[in-house]
């Protein structure tokens, strides 16, 4: 390889080395990142707690109330006088939801064909609304099923299977996602910073001057926060195998060939901004704005890209996290090889170099 | 008096001297409102799903449409060979398989409780478990459908049954619309974000550029340079808040049933908060780099655990403990209850005073840390 671009690196390594804060921030940043993660992110709803009034008091009601809380769902109970007290409770957040068993429960039960009971959710937190509705439904259905001695079945039988992911761990899906952001970060946001600082110092104009060549301090400068990105993917991977045992399907091989098509078209973008951007404060806030937050909001890594708005969806089409979110969950979660991924693989390449070319054409400009 | 008066306005000066900058603070909180709030959704739709349908009679066509007119759903193909469902799911077309068996029309005519297997892709753990728990509800309603026409057939039978019915009532967001408990949070953490950063990133650009030599040697008194520095971002922070909530309103239609005076007051409180973060974090960095990297780090955490997407209750419980030292939680509860339930200032007091606890502490501490180490 080129001797000056060697130097370049070997002095922005340097650089980075000089700020020890920076750097500890840089490797420990996503480690921190999967253990956040991992155990915050979940959607699973548990230990909801509900409200009860029960006006029956009757044995009856009183199993069923214990049908509830005996689940791993609702596991605290409030029991009420009246319904005027459902909502301080809600609006205190105490409780989630409440349950009202009338008068006649235990009678009904026993003669007519269908006793109805209420439900009350609050609804401030769609969600786990929508997921507490469905748990309602489900203990009720199950518990109508046990009283009427299971002598009734339904017709039909259905079987549920998951595959990739067959315990539905939160973590598995974020997991890539997580790398995604972090190469995104690295490449884009270092890139950018590091370049817009020469300018704000006044170092650039020294290294214009000199003999180098404009691709070479380029590819010098951008080196070093290759490795990084890979170093700090390599933890993540690591760390959660070891934290919440994710297992790699895929070819790691062939994962770090298209990691680094990725990089790339992800320094194309930090190059381009710092072309334009003078200050670091204005390249940061660049970077956040047509990185970072597409590639965290718009690229599917938490939020489902079909539900979106159809305008958003089109945008996400320009975003390359989202291609790049396809290759590496198909290889690590699904186990999948190339034939699977050459129109992602396209797609991000053709970014690249476009991006390249763009900020290697700007860049030659303001050395003239 | 006079003098803070002169920082607030060369402060101001120098935000709308800078013109990328200024474009910026105006212009992220309106990208982040509004691509956020129609991205960040919780709600499932458009699920890709393939109908593996090997009978292939007028009952199966049934549960088929069943699907086709369901929003949850987007039918991408209906096939007859069960080889195929491997490449569906690998290739991502589909997210949900539902496979229906041969006979299955003859035996549930039999009663023979005919399998429909559902194959679900689980990469996406909650899209995955709400997009089953749709499928099954809606072949459910059909099988349950099916048992009344037969216990019809048999009144007999029908006598001896005691079913029990839940009636859902579902209050503030009857709809479930995410977007009405999205909105809310993204109004808090912007605020959060903008006014840490602009007051961490505004000091240490002094401090990198060697300006605030020039300012300690002045005769400007320590109190009157952080009053000075944090005052210019009370007032836009406080602009960007109600213009979020306007938007939000008017916009996103978001029902505002509370109070909004308690809203602002509790707003204060909390600016004081994110700016003694800004400043502990402008006083500890000696480059934009490394605040912009406290920050981030900072502002993730927060995010994360203040319960703006993930239920603090859902996580466990080592994890809960952690969440009482984020200030966001606190404001969070108070912005989402003002906003969907009308909370009145009694339900918001024991936030609001840990509130303001918090505020004390975090600005006179960080205002004593910035003194110490510059002044």
């Amino acid at each position: 390889m080129n001797h000056r671009i060697i130097t370049i690196a070997k002095k922005e390594l340097l650089h980075i080395k000089r700020d020890p804060y920076s750097l500890t921030i840089i490797i420990i940043l996503p480690v921190i990142m999967v253990i956040l993660f991992g155990y915050a992110i979940t959607f699973d709803v548990k230990n909801v707690s509900i409200g009860i009034l029960d006006r029956s008091q009757s044995k009856s009601s009183r199993e069923l109330v214990n049908t509830f809380t005996s689940t791993k769902y609702f596991n605290t109970r409030v029991f009420l006088n009246n319904e005027k007290e459902i909502e301080p409770l809600f609006k205190k957040g105490i409780i989630r939801a409440a349950i009202i068993i009338p008068e006649k429960y235990s009678s009904s039960l026993k003669r007519k064909p269908e006793t109805k009971i209420q439900i009350i959710i609050d609804g401030s937190e769609p969600n786990t609304a929508n997921i507490i509705s469905n748990y309602v439904k489900m203990i009720v259905s199950s518990y109508s099923l046990k009283i009427n001695n299971f002598q009734i079945k339904a017709p039909i039988d259905i079987r549920p299977t998951v595959w990739f992911n067959p315990e539905l761990k939160s973590i598995i899906f974020i997991v890539p996602g997580l790398i995604t952001i972090i190469l995104m970060l690295i490449s884009a946001l270092l890139t950018s910073i590091t370049i817009a600082r020469e300018k704000e110092n006044g170092t650039l104009e020294q290294i214009l001057v000199s003999p180098i060549k404009s691709y070479e301090i380029i590819i010098g400068k951008v080196i070093p926060y290759i490795i990084i990105a890979f170093i700090d993917s390599i933890f993540i991977l690591v760390a959660s195998k070891f934290l919440f045992s994710l297992k790699i399907e895929g070819n790691l091989l062939l994962l770090s060939v298209l990691g680094l098509i990725y990089i790339i078209s992800s320094l194309g973008i930090g190059l381009l901004i710092s072309t334009i951007a003078k200050t670091q404060q204005v390249a940061m806030m660049m970077t956040f704005i047509s990185t970072l937050l597409p590639a965290i909001m718009l690229s599917g890594f938490m939020f489902p890209i079909k539900s979106m708005p159809k305008i958003l969806q089109y945008i996400t089409y320009i975003i390359p996290p989202k291609y790049f979110l396809i290759i590496i969950r198909g290889i690590i979660l699904k186990g999948i090889g190339i034939g699977y991924l050459w129109h992602q693989v396209t797609i991000l390449i053709l970014f690249g170099a476009l991006l390249i070319l763009v900020s290697l054409l700007k860049f030659k400009t303001r050395l003239e | 008096m006079n003098q803070i008066k002169h920082i607030i306005k060369k402060e101001l000066l120098q935000v709308f001297r800078d013109k990328p900058r200024m474009v910026i603070i105006f212009l992220m909180p309106l990208i982040q409102l509004f691509i956020l709030g129609y991205a960040i959704t919780t709600d499932i739709k458009n699920i890709p799903l393939v109908i593996c349908d090997m009978d292939n009679s007028s009952t199966t066509r049934e549960i088929i449409d069943k699907f086709k007119y369901s929003q949850h759903f987007s039918l991408k193909k209906i096939d007859n060979n069960y080889k195929n469902i491997k490449y569906y799911l690998y290739s991502g077309k589909a997210a949900l398989v539902i496979v229906i068996p041969v006979n299955f029309t003859r035996n549930l005519i039999r009663n023979e409780n005919p399998q429909i297997q559902l194959i679900v892709d689980g990469q996406d753990a909650n899209s995955g478990n709400v997009g089953m728990g749709y499928a099954i509800n809606i072949i459910n309603f059909f099988s349950s459908s099916i048992l009344i026409k037969k216990l019809n057939i048999n009144p007999e039978k029908s006598k001896l049954v005691h079913f029990i019915k839940e009636e859902t009532r579902i209050w503030y967001n009857p709809d479930l619309l995410s977007i009405n408990y999205v909105i809310p949070g993204i109004v808090a953490v912007m605020l959060t974000m903008i006014t840490t950063l602009l007051t961490g990133l505004g000091i240490v650009r002094e401090k990198e550029i060697g300006t605030i030599e020039q300012i300690i040697v002045s005769p400007i008194k320590p109190y009157q340079f952080i009053l000075g520095k944090t005052i210019p971002f009370v007032i836009l922070g406080f602009i960007a808040f109600f213009f979020a909530l306007g938007a939000g309103k008017f916009w996103f239609k978001i029902p505002f049933e509370g109070n909004i005076l308690i809203l602002a007051v509790f707003c204060l409180i909390y600016l004081l908060i994110t700016l003694g973060i800004g400043i502990f974090v402008s006083s500890i960095s000696y480059t934009q780099q490394q605040a912009l990297f406290i920050i981030w780090f900072f502002s993730i955490f927060t995010i994360l655990m203040s319960g703006f997407l993930f239920p603090i209750e859902n996580m466990p419980e080592f994890l809960q403990y952690f969440t009482y030292l984020v200030p966001l939680r606190y404001f969070m509860f108070i912005i989402r209850s003002i906003f969907l339930k009308g909370s009145e200032f009694q339900y918001l007091i024991k936030d609001g005073i840990i509130l303001i606890l918090y505020g004390i502490s975090i600005f006179g501490f960080s205002s004593i840390i910035l003194r110490k180490k510059i002044m």
